[in-house]
């Protein structure tokens, strides 16, 4: 399949106005216009009170029961999907049911919807997607823009279009690489650590130079599920050759990628050393920077539960680094630690690589691909636990008891956390 | 859109909306619950205080974290009509504006008013006036689409106006 050049040809354009012009129909936009945009793909999550709420309205208000592009929509089952009850079945039959009336995409069980869109070939440079959630921006590790538009998510599905303005492009220039048992999490709470919660607020962030070719496609997926808590609308990485070659292996689908020009007006350009960057610990609470803090800082903090999932971890790099810790040792007897991969590909490459076996007779558990624990459906927390966690969230009651606390770290900075019995540098095992 | 009523309670940066009913509370839509729970961990008897058309004033980017949809379901139901921000996390503002429900931005509100400050607000014009004072802020006009969606009662409704009984 050939790459192109994106067909816009346009000056001066950030790769967020290539990508919403070309899904605009118009030959080029600027930041602060608005536009009515066609989103390549409208992606949702079976949830209550979100896509039966949908069908609902799409049905019965709107009287729309056949889609004009049925491949434009992407339904993901991988939430509420690990107790295996009947309610749980019926919960999903509406959705399912609608899918195949519809000729919508539904993809059932393959592991959290985030990361499978891209295994699936949903997530191609130069393209744009919605979705309710904003962790979608995460798919920005491969040049596409993702944008979470919560209830708004209604326009796209009743008229395969959004309204929206424009965001303008903080560039961020990537340097270096980071330093041993430092990851992409690390990057992404230094963003906020450094700049604020609304540091990039109303932005998309664009990631490039010499620096991101050295992060993995995970670590990248990491930055950009987690960037709406840097006050950003979306994230999107400079293809390379490493996206290239991926895109390559999971769809036909031509490309077009969207780069920015040399001479694009950026809201802000901000140099970032990835080996000035250490391990950091969120406190329970907010994501915010006031939480965030060194892992020298907690260090000795008693946890007792460890987490190693969701859309912002739990791929590949992150299991490799916490078995790579965890091998030859033993999880603390007063820690009970998960892994949740985040994909069934994930796991099945991970069980290639043996690293469910290290991880396993270390005494961690290894879970099936969902989402369910990070909003504290599987395995909850119980009143008065302390768990440490790579989740996106650490409000109270966001994984059980609303007595529990959540401390968010890297995959390795909970692996050794999980060796130590409390809050544990990984540089020092 | 013009807004008048008091200051109800004014938030501090980087507020997570779902600390209003609690993050235990944000999977139910049992509006009398809500009611119950709202503001519960700030203050006693909040609800009982508040006027139909009395604002929410907050620092910057309220709405920061996941915001749910219950938050601003009960302060609507109670009678609030509107909140004005140093600034929004973006997600928060889109789905609010979608609901129906005019956010303002407005740099230097939340140092200058102070609970119960009685604030008129002329939305579509960026404009808040301290009643007592006179004093005039200016924030940020609204796009004119959330112009469109406000006026309508909320996007549903714009869009139901469109596709189902165009005028």
């Amino acid at each position: 399949v050939a790459t192109v050049a994106c067909d816009i040809a346009t000056v001066g354009a950030t790769a967020t106005e290539k990508i919403l012009a070309r899904a605009s129909g118009l030959p080029s936009v600027k930041a602060g216009e608005s536009v009515q945009a066609t989103p390549d793909r409208i992606m949702v999550y079976d949830f209550p009170g979100f896509v039966d709420v949908l069908i609902h309205q799409l049905e019965d208000e709107f009287g729309i029961h056949q889609l004009t592009t049925p491949d434009r929509y992407v339904v993901f089952i991988d939430h509420l999907v690990t107790n295996g009850t009947a309610e749980e079945s019926d919960l999903h039959r509406v959705t399912r049911e609608w899918a195949a009336r519809t000729g919508a995409n539904l993809i059932d069980n393959e592991g959290i919807g985030h990361h499978v869109a891209a295994e699936l070939g949903y997530a191609l440079p130069g393209t744009f997607v919605v979705h309710f959630d904003a962790h979608v921006a995460g798919l920005g590790a491969f040049g596409t823009l993702g944008i979470g538009v919560h209830r708004q998510i209604l326009e796209p599905w009743v008229t395969e279009t959004i309204g929206l303005t424009v965001p303008g492009t903080v560039r961020i220039d990537l340097t270096g690489a980071l330093a041993p048992h430092v990851d992409a999490r690390d990057l992404l709470h230094t963003l906020i650590w450094r700049h604020g919660a609304d540091g990039f607020l109303n932005h998309v962030v664009e990631f490039g130079g010499p620096g991101a070719s050295s992060l993995g496609l995970g670590e990248r997926q990491a930055v950009g599920g987690m960037i709406m808590f840097t006050g950003a609308m979306s994230a999107l990485f400079e293809a390379d050759d490493l996206v290239r070659t991926y895109i390559r292996s999971v769809s036909d689908a031509p490309i077009s990628e969207a780069v920015s020009d040399a001479d694009a007006t950026y809201v802000d350009r901000i140099a970032v050393d990835l080996s000035t960057i250490e391990p950091l610990v969120v406190r329970p609470g907010s994501t915010n920077g006031a939480h965030t803090d060194s892992v020298t800082a907690v260090a000795g903090t008693q946890v007792s539960k460890g987490y190693i999932g969701s859309c912002a971890s739990g791929r590949i790099e992150d299991i490799r680094a916490a078995a790579g810790l965890l091998a030859g040792h033993r999880v603390h007897p007063s820690f009970a630690l998960t892994v949740v991969p985040t994909s069934n590909r994930i796991r099945h490459q991970a069980e290639r690589e043996g690293l469910i076996e290290i991880l396993e007779r270390a005494g961690a558990t290894v879970a099936g691909s969902s989402c369910d624990q990070c909003f504290g459906y599987a395995r909850p927390l119980a009143e008065g636990e302390v768990c440490i966690s790579t989740g996106t969230l650490n409000v109270r009651g966001r994984m059980g008891s609303p007595r529990s606390d959540i401390y968010m770290a890297s995959a390795e900075t909970v692996a050794a956390s999980a060796i130590a019995g409390r809050i544990a540098d990984p540089r020092q095992l | 859109v013009i807004l008048e009523g008091r200051a109800a309670w004014v938030y501090g940066d980087d507020f997570d909306v779902d600390e209003i009913v609690g993050v235990e509370n944000i999977r139910t839509f049992d509006i009398d619950h809500l009611r119950s729970v709202c503001m519960q961990s700030f203050t006693e008897g909040f609800v009982e205080t508040i006027h139909p058309g009395d604002l929410l004033v907050a620092g910057r980017n309220f709405g920061y974290g996941h915001p749910h949809d219950q938050p601003m379901l009960v302060m609507r139901e109670i009678g609030i009509a509107g909140v004005v921000a140093e600034s929004f996390a973006p997600l928060f503002a889109r789905t609010e504006i979608f609901n129906g429900f005019p956010l303002l931005a407005c740099p230097g509100v939340s140092s200058v008013v102070r609970r119960w400050a009685r604030l008129r607000v002329d939305w579509e014009e960026g404009r808040v006036t301290l009643v007592s004072s006179g004093q005039t802020l200016e924030g940020l006009r609204p796009a004119p689409e959330a112009v469109k969606q406000v006026r309508a009662g909320g996007g549903k409704n714009l869009l139901l106006q469109k596709l189902v009984s165009p005028s």
